[in-house]
This record gives C-alpha cells, sequence and structure tokens, in this order.
C-alpha cells in the first residue's frame, strides 16, 4: 500500500532533509518498518514517540492506525498539550 | 455575546443550568482533598533544603525520630533506586531527593508525627549535612562554557551533530521550511527583537493535599487534589516499585490547577509514610511550600527576526528560544517552536529552541505552556510592522492568518479552523471603535494553542426512577461536570437535571487521563457521547420488548421510545417507564464508552485590552477588555466565558506584576501572595467574553477544548496597548511599574519603537 | 500542654471547643469544631479563603488566635443559607457561574455578605474594593461581581417587599 509520507523538519535527518518520501505500509507501524528500510534510522526516530495527522485528524499513538492506498500521512513531534512539562 | 454559523437546534446543549456540584460549592459542603480527616490520621510534613544546589553528604534522622508523637521518618533511602534515563527520572527524583538536591525547596525528606506542630518540630531536627555547590540561576550561567553541570548525564538531545559532552541544555528542538535568505530578500521591513521573561506561578488558591491510608495488607488509598488521579497512580506507582493495583487513588474536589496540578509531589511521601507508620497520613503544603517547590512556568530569552512585504505580508521569520524549566528536561522549547509561528502564513522559516536547567524549582505544566510567551515576542512584533506599514493590527493578522488547508510548522494541513472569525469578530464589536482617554492606549494579539485528546472513559447508569449517573475519570477543574451532563441530556434525551455526573476513582471507572491539554469537554465528552449512543440502542430494545415489536421499528426521539412501524399504533415509552421494568426486560441499563480522541481542534483567540498609564508613576490600570475564541461549540457558554475569563486575569497578572524572585543564592524572596502579588477584583475591569464557534469536525458536537488558549494573547495585548498609550515597547516580563516609568522616562534608547 | 477551652455562638449556636493557645481559629474551625467551609491558601492573610465574621468585622480567620474566639459571636459560610432557603449571594453565584474551582467560593461569600450589610447597594467599584482581599484564581472576578450586584439588588428587593 503506497503511502505520501511528510514529514516534520526535525524528522528529516535519515531521509538527508528530504521532507516528502512514499513508502509502503497497512498500518501506520508497518509504514516505520518500511520507511526505516529505505532510510536507515528513521524507524528508531520515528518510534521514540511521534504523532501523525492522517485525513485531517491527530492521532497520538497510531501505531495500528490503519493507512489507505495513495494516502497521505504527517509525522509531528508527539505532545502532550497542558501536560507537557514545559 | 456569541458569533455562530448554522448549526444543529439543541435542547441542552448551548444551555445554561446550574452547575450539578455547585450547591456544596456554596454552603462550604465540598470536600477538598484538605477537608478530609481519616480515623486515626497523623500528620507529615517534608524537609526541603535550603540551598539551590548542593550534595547531600548526609541525612541524619535519629534525633527526629526519638522526638514525641514521631512515628516514621522517610528519605530518599526509603525508594527504590532510579538512573538516569527511567522513563520518569525526573519526576521520581524531584519528588524527594537522593544524592543531590537541586533547587531551594527540594524535598529531601519526610516526617509523620501525631500532630503538625510535633511533626514539623521533628523536620527541623532531621540533620542534613550538605556540601553545598555553586548555584545556576540564568540562562546566561547555564550556557556559560564554564558553567557548572547540573546532571553529569545530561547530554543535549536533539543536537545535530551529536552533543559530546554534558551540559545544561537538556534539547534542541528545530523546524524549518522555504529558504530564509531569499524570504529575508523579499521583504521590505525586516525587524530583529529580543525578550525575556521570568517564571510564574499558576496561582492555585487550594495548596496541594493528600490523605493515605496504606493497610497491612500492601494496599493503599490516596484522596488528593490532582487533575488527573489515574496519573496519581502511575507515578506513585512508579516511584514506590509498587504495581498500579495496590493503589487507589479518590479524587477529592480540586481547588484549581491550570497544569500545576498534572504532576505530582506529595503522595508516595504520603503513602510511604502510611506504610512505615501503619496510620493514614495527611499532608498538606503551605503556600510558601507551593511557591518553592512547585509548578512555576519557564522562564525564556527569545529573538525573533520577521521580514514583510510592504503590503503587509509576512515572508520570512527566524525564531532563537530559550526556555528554562527550572532543574530538569522540559518540553518548554518545543512547545514554543510549535506554536511561534503556528498562526501565521510564512513561508520562509527556520525555528531553533533550546530547554536548558538551571537550579530553580522544576516547572509544571501552565495553561497552554510556552505560548504565552511566543505570542509575547511574535505578536508585539506584528503590532510594530502593522504601525509602520500603516496597517490595522486585526487586517495585517486577517491578512496573514491560517485558514483550513493552510500548513501548520509541522507541515500538516490545518482543518477547519476560526482564527479568522475571531479576528473579525473583534473587529466587528463596539469596543474596537470605543473612544480612549488621556494616556489611554489600545492593543491587540491573537493567541492559538493545539489541544489534545488522549483517553477518556464513562459509564452512564440508568436508574429506576428514570433518571441517569454519568461516571468519568476526569477531575472537574472548571465547571466540566455540568458539560458531561448536558451532553448526556442531549443524547439521553433526560432533563439535565436529572442526570448526575460524578468523578469515578481509579477502582470505580475506566482508565482516564489526565484532565490537561482543554481535553476534557472534548475528549470526555465524546465518551460520553458513546456511551449514551450505547444506552439509546439498549433503551430502544427494552422498549421494542415492552411493545412486543422489532427494535428496527422503534426510534428514539426527545427521551422517549417511539413506535415507527406500520401495526398499530403503540403509546411512547419514557426513560422511566422503561427502568422501572428493566428487571423484566434484561436487568440494569447501564453502558459505556472508552476511546482515545482524535481530532482534538486547535484554538484560536483575539484580545483588545484598553489600559491608562499613569506617567508620573507607571502603574498600568486596565479599563476595558474584549476577548474573542473560538469554542467549536459552547456546551455551556457560562463555563466557557469562565474559562476565558480566567485566562485574561492570568494573563494581565503574568503582564504586569508576576515573577520569581530570587537573590543571589538561589532563594526565592517572595513566596506569599503579598509578594507575588496575583490580580485581585479591583485590579480588573469586566471582561467581555465573546464566544465564537466554528465547530471542530471531529467532536460529535463540534467542541473544541477552551481552557488554554485565553491565556496566550493577553500579556503581548498589555504590551500593545503600553506601547499606543506610551509609545514605548517594553520586552521583558513583568511591565511592572518601575519598568514602564523607566520606559516612558528614557523613551527610545533599547525600549523605543 | 494544657489546652484552653473557649466558648463562643458559631452560626447562631452555641459552641464550645478545646484548642491550643497558639492554634488558629481558623485550624480550630476546621479540626475542632469540623466546619471547614473556611479554606487555607495562604496562612498569612492574603488570599481571604478563610473569611468568616467575628463579631461583624470580617477578618482572616488564619490571623486569629482561636482563644480570642471567647465569648464571641462568629459566622461562617455554613451558616449562610437558612435551612433549605440559600442567601440570596449563594443562588446568584449558581445562577451566575460565579464559581469555578470552588475553593476561594466560601470566603467570597462571606465577604460579599459583609460588604452587602456595609453597603446594601454598590457600585461596581466598591464591589471590586470591597472583595479586594479574596483572591479567585479561576473567574477573572467578572462574574463574581455580577453575582455580587445581582444578589444587591434581590436583596434590596425583599427587603423592600
Amino acid at each position: 500500500m503506497a503511502v505520501r509520507v511528510h514529514l516534520s523538519s526535525n524528522l528529516r535527518g535519515p531521509t538527508g532533509g528530504v521532507a516528502e518520501v512514499e513508502a509502503d505500509g497497512s498500518t501506520v507501524g508497518a509504514l516505520i518498518d518500511d520507511l526505516d528500510r529505505r532510510y536507515p534510522g528513521l524507524g528508531d526516530a520515528l518510534r521514540a514517540g511521534v504523532s501523525v495527522v492522517i485525513d485531517g485528524l491527530l492521532i497520538a499513538h497510531p501505531e495500528y492506525e490503519p493507512l489507505a492506498d495513495g494516502g497521505r500521512i504527517y509525522f509531528v513531534p508527539q505532545t502532550a498539550g497542558g501536560s507537557s512539562h514545559a | 455575546m456569541t458569533v455562530t454559523e448554522p448549526k444543529p437546534s439543541y435542547k441542552y446543549v448551548g444551555t445554561r443550568p446550574v452547575r450539578h456540584d455547585g450547591l456544596e460549592k456554596v454552603t462550604g459542603r465540598a470536600r477538598f482533598a484538605a477537608d478530609l480527616n481519616m480515623s486515626g490520621q497523623i500528620h507529615g510534613i517534608v524537609v526541603r533544603s535550603p540551598h539551590a544546589h548542593a550534595r547531600i553528604v548526609s541525612i541524619d534522622t535519629s534525633e527526629a525520630e526519638a522526638m514525641p508523637g514521631v512515628k516514621a521518618v522517610i528519605t530518599g533511602d526509603d525508594f527504590p533506586a532510579v538512573e538516569p534515563g527511567h522513563r520518569q527520572y525526573d519526576m521520581c527524583i524531584n519528588v524527594i531527593a537522593r544524592d543531590k538536591v537541586f533547587y531551594e525547596g527540594h524535598a529531601l525528606a519526610a516526617v509523620a508525627a501525631s500532630t503538625r506542630d510535633q511533626a514539623q518540630a521533628a523536620a527541623a531536627a532531621v540533620k542534613v549535612t550538605y556540601e553545598v555547590l555553586p548555584a545556576v540561576l540564568t540562562i546566561e550561567a547555564a550556557m556559560a562554557p564554564d558553567a557548572p553541570v547540573l546532571h553529569a548525564h545530561m547530554m543535549t538531545a536533539g543536537a545535530d551533530p551529536p552533543a559530546e559532552q554534558p551540559s545544561n541544555i537538556s534539547n534542541v528542538t528545530r523546524f524549518s521550511s522555504g529558504e530564509l535568505d531569499s524570504g529575508f530578500a523579499q521583504a521590505d521591513l525586516v525587524i530583529e527583537r529580543e525578550f525575556t521573561t521570568q517564571p510564574v506561578h499558576q496561582g492555585y488558591i487550594e495548596p496541594h493535599a493528600c490523605v493515605a491510608d496504606t493497610g497491612q495488607d500492601g494496599h493503599t488509598t490516596i484522596w488528593c487534589s490532582s487533575q488527573g488521579h489515574f496519573s496519581v497512580r502511575s507515578s506513585t506507582a512508579t516511584l514506590l516499585g509498587w504495581e498500579n493495583t495496590r493503589i487507589r487513588v479518590i479524587p477529592a474536589e480540586i481547588g484549581g490547577g491550570f497544569g500545576g496540578k498534572t504532576t505530582i509531589y506529595l503522595e508516595p511521601l504520603a503513602v510511604a509514610l502510611s506504610a512505615k507508620a501503619g496510620r493514614p497520613v495527611k499532608m498538606v503544603m503551605t503556600r510558601d511550600e507551593v511557591f518553592r517547590a512547585t509548578g512555576p512556568a519557564p522562564g525564556t530569552k527569545l529573538r525573533i527576526k520577521l521580514g514583510a512585504k510592504s503590503d503587509g505580508s509576512l515572508v520570512a521569520g527566524d525564531a532563537y528560544l530559550i526556555y528554562t524549566n527550572g532543574a530538569y528536561t522540559g518540553s518548554g522549547g518545543l512547545l514554543g517552536a510549535m506554536t511561534v509561528f503556528e498562526s501565521y502564513k510564512i513561508p520562509n522559516f527556520e525555528i531553533e529552541a533550546l530547554d536548558v536547567v538551571i537550579n530553580t524549582a522544576r516547572s509544571a505544566a501552565y495553561r497552554a505552556p510556552a505560548a504565552p510567551l511566543t505570542a509575547f515576542a511574535m505578536e508585539t512584533m506584528l503590532d510594530e510592522i502593522a504601525t509602520d506599514l500603516g496597517i490595522d493590527p486585526i487586517d495585517l493578522r486577517i491578512q496573514n492568518a491560517v485558514t483550513e488547508g493552510d500548513p501548520s510548522t509541522m507541515g500538516f494541513p490545518f482543518a477547519r479552523i476560526g482564527f479568522v472569525e475571531c479576528l473579525e469578530a473583534v473587529r466587528d464589536h463596539p469596543n474596537y471603535k470605543a473612544p480612549l482617554g488621556p494616556n489611554q492606549g489600545r492593543g491587540v494579539a491573537a493567541g492559538y494553542w493545539f489541544n489534545i485528546g488522549e483517553s477518556s472513559s464513562a459509564t452512564v447508569n440508568l436508574n429506576e426512577d428514570g433518571t441517569a449517573t454519568v461516571v468519568t475519570g476526569s477531575p472537574d477543574i472548571g465547571g466540566s461536570r455540568a458539560s458531561m451532563a448536558l451532553m448526556a441530556a442531549e443524547e439521553l434525551g433526560i432533563d439535565v437535571h436529572d442526570i448526575r455526573p460524578v468523578v469515578g476513582d481509579t477502582e470505580a471507572v475506566g482508565f482516564t487521563d489526565t484532565t490537561e491539554g482543554s481535553r476534557a469537554t472534548f475528549a470526555t465528552g465524546m465518551a460520553v457521547v458513546e456511551a449514551c449512543r450505547r444506552m439509546v440502542v439498549e433503551l430502544r430494545g427494552r422498549a421494542a420488548k415492552m411493545m412486543g415489536v422489532d427494535i428496527d421499528d422503534v426510534d428514539w426521539v426527545d427521551g422517549q421510545a417511539v413506535y415507527t412501524g406500520s401495526d398499530d399504533e403503540k403509546a411512547p415509552l419514557s426513560v422511566a417507564e422503561i427502568t422501572a421494568k428493566a428487571k423484566r426486560t434484561g436487568g440494569p441499563l447501564t453502558a459505556t464508552g472508552s476511546l482515545e480522541a482524535h481530532g482534538a481542534g486547535p484554538g484560536f483567540a483575539v484580545h483588545v485590552c484598553d489600559l491608562e498609564v499613569d506617567p508620573e508613576t507607571g502603574v498600568v490600570r486596565v479599563v476595558r477588555y474584549t476577548a474573542s475564541q473560538d469554542a467549536g461549540t459552547a456546551i455551556h457558554p457560562s463555563y466557557v466565558e469562565g474559562q476565558i475569563h480566567g485566562g485574561v486575569a492570568q494573563g494581565i497578572g503574568w503582564a504586569l506584576n508576576e515573577e520569581y524572585i530570587y537573590d543571589s543564592d538561589g532563594v526565592m524572596e517572595n513566596p506569599s501572595f503579598l509578594d507575588y502579588r496575583v490580580p485581585v477584583a479591583s485590579d480588573l475591569p469586566m471582561i467581555d467574553a465573546i464566544i465564537v464557534e466554528v465547530p471542530n469536525p471531529a467532536h460529535p458536537y463540534g467542541v473544541r477544548g477552551v481552557g488554554e488558549t485565553g491565556i496566550v494573547p493577553p500579556i503581548p495585548a498589555v504590551a500593545n496597548a503600553i506601547h499606543s498609550a506610551t509609545g514605548c515597547r517594553i520586552r521583558d516580563l513583568p511591565m511592572s511599574p518601575v519598568r514602564v516609568l523607566g520606559a516612558i522616562t528614557s523613551n527610545g534608547g533599547s525600549n523605543g519603537a | 500542654m494544657s489546652r484552653v477551652h473557649v466558648t463562643c455562638t458559631i452560626n447562631g449556636d452555641p459552641a464550645e471547643f478545646l484548642c491550643d493557645g497558639g492554634q488558629t481559629l481558623l485550624d480550630a474551625l476546621r479540626d475542632e469544631v469540623g466546619l471547614t467551609g473556611a479554606k487555607e491558601g495562604c496562612g498569612t492573610g492574603d488570599c481571604g479563603a478563610c473569611s468568616v465574621v467575628m463579631d461583624g468585622r470580617l477578618l482572616c480567620s488564619c490571623l486569629v488566635l482561636a482563644p480570642e474566639a471567647e465569648g464571641t459571636t462568629i459566622s461562617t459560610v455554613e451558616g449562610m443559607a437558612s435551612g433549605d432557603d440559600l442567601h440570596p449571594l449563594q443562588q446568584c453565584f449558581l445562577e451566575g457561574a460565579a464559581l469555578q474551582c470552588g475553593v476561594c467560593t466560601p470566603g467570597f461569600l462571606v465577604a460579599a455578605r459583609a460588604l452587602l450589610d456595609r453597603n446594601p447597594d454598590p457600585d461596581e467599584t466598591e464591589i471590586r474594593y470591597g472583595l479586594a482581599g479574596n483572591l479567585c484564581r479561576c473567574t477573572g472576578y467578572d462574574k463574581i461581581v455580577r453575582a455580587v450586584q445581582a444578589a444587591a439588588t434581590e436583596i434590596t428587593a425583599i427587603n423592600e417587599s
């Protein structure tokens, strides 16, 4: 399942600064595995704690979230709103 | 006043019933944590460090243990060791110090005795030998090349290239988009400004308090004041090395939190003392302890450069943000980076944000953490640009405001948001054109907070008489119980006062994340709606049985089961008629909803502050205040207004008065409400709250969280109004009389526009 | 240390309690008498959450020693309602959503009643200065001021009828 992946700028080290890449996966977890194969090290960065935005919805714990073929997903840093230790 | 776009007509949502917990609170019967007393209870007192930075050489508790009435003394040695890298390392060594103390007021031992006086005397008799270390008290000192390093293990996270030496910089966050140089090359106007701000306290009126009762079976019950009792349970368990199931946490009424009661301080100490003494232990902080040892919001140094074309469009932004989170790792920098440019379309930007540790109390969340400070910088600079380019400040913001589909700082497109609507609501309000008197000025500023979802659970129980009890796991810090009841009333068709909203303890309701991130009415509300919708299916099924028809031929309309089939007409059945026969149709009627809520809609707010500056004294008096905010849908408009009012008042205090003041050794010099002055009634005017309703598509009623955004715009709104009144730009907080007077008398210089 | 025996009138009823000589009236009300409506927000007379009226005078009970209550008449938030009838201030606070967390509310109600006893028709400024000894961190005071205005109107109407 091919998905367009957008990485927030702090997550682009392993892609050499590239913001948008393609990867495969039927869930966000599988997508991260595939991203790690393509861009070694990116998997660790993403598993360390990121949220995603799919179809306008911010999802804080997305590992098992299903993905649609041809869809678009945004990886962003994980935060916990008012709980964040500011 | 409410500005709305077309929405469904609701019977209960949007009305203003008397809150369900109100009667207890106006009669003095509401039970806050410090009001609770258990049979056989003794009293715990914390021993705190007088030094801002010291190694603990030894702690001698023998004299204290021998004193009258003393039942237990504990130190860090009574808790499992924690090592750097532990998931909650900072929290653990903050609740009770191990080998080092990191700020004045840091807890390092605790004593329990029959009376509070006895415990205080014994606490004073705990002998601690310190090796005093140099205290690092400012951002500059912490970042100096030869600075003493607070935490030997602290390697800057996010550093590129990776850090090779430990330092006092805990994190670096970077975001960027476009090409900064070419962006600034397009600009007709470029300004660069620096700002400094001091830590401030949430200032909840109720000090932290708890009672813990540990039984011989090794299980404990904690009654406490907290924004999240499930988090109290897990954090306490982590500190003690216990399983969660050994701890039950019962939330007391909470006397204000504002983010500061999302973490823990006393509970593990009370449990450990109780376990050692075999008695319930009550612990209540003094106000002095609250100031010295809990929750300040970060202080900052901020530097921002903005470029705009002569038509007002922003083309480039460069932000360098430094947050001090006290003595431990924090996320002020990340949140500052996420919020600084988020409200505006800026095609080319770079953001670098640092979190720095210093020898002051561990910071805690405070309403829209970090955002009021980035707004202070960004929104005062926009005011400068508007002035320089001769553009109305609201028009400048409308021109640059993000709308649906625009990319956020992190790249994803915004869903439906109400920023422009908030700007228009203020622009069209008569207050925006109200005449100003001598020495008066008007300031406009906007604010943003992203809000969060997280996990919530709710249970709806129908009672035998047709009334309902709605149990959730969200402590109610500002009227959320009324919101839960209103949404349940709308779903079930039961009168809102026939619904009893209850906050259940950790063993009475499903897991629920802390009341934070403006999530209770949004996320827990979704769980309530889910539970109610399941209940309606159940009610239709029971009614179908009673009518002897198929469930598909029964609808739920206005709180009644209505037969829609083609057979003979059947009388509708009310909830009470169905519950009265529950034993014959399948037993008690109960339904739950549990979910991880996605799609918390961002909140925007736009404020206009009118104030008067006394040119002789520099005293600033706010004379008129207008605040619009997008609530999505206001479930209980009075409490939405209340959240806006409260945020405004706190923001004005932050702007004009509030700051932590330390002496050269890092001892806090103003740890009382006399010296740390929060706004009183005579400091403030009425606050005109304008609720804007641009429904959040992710919530069944369109709710956006409203608890936090209101504190974001006031600081820059006040600063811009001071400029309007005096011609002076003040870029350091607080804008106290001495600072305002200094700016007026030396107009020009660093404070000039 | 022998304890001090105090006899006084609390919310219209005769009351007796034992206290330590150094105990505050606030602690005695809460711990000895069992009236926990008055709260300790600061213990230094800065927040007003412990407001009570003693012999007609509004004061912070954290600044009064319990033995000083001997022979006095004290009223607290628990005495404001008569039976099931709430005091107009209590009713107006409820209807006007003039409380959020509610921990300052008892002090505000006691202070507002003392204000209206002194000045039955205060303007906004008089209300704001009259309640300046009470801190609220939730409401921004807006709805509190409005509730006191509404209660003043209601009390005046009751007294005139």
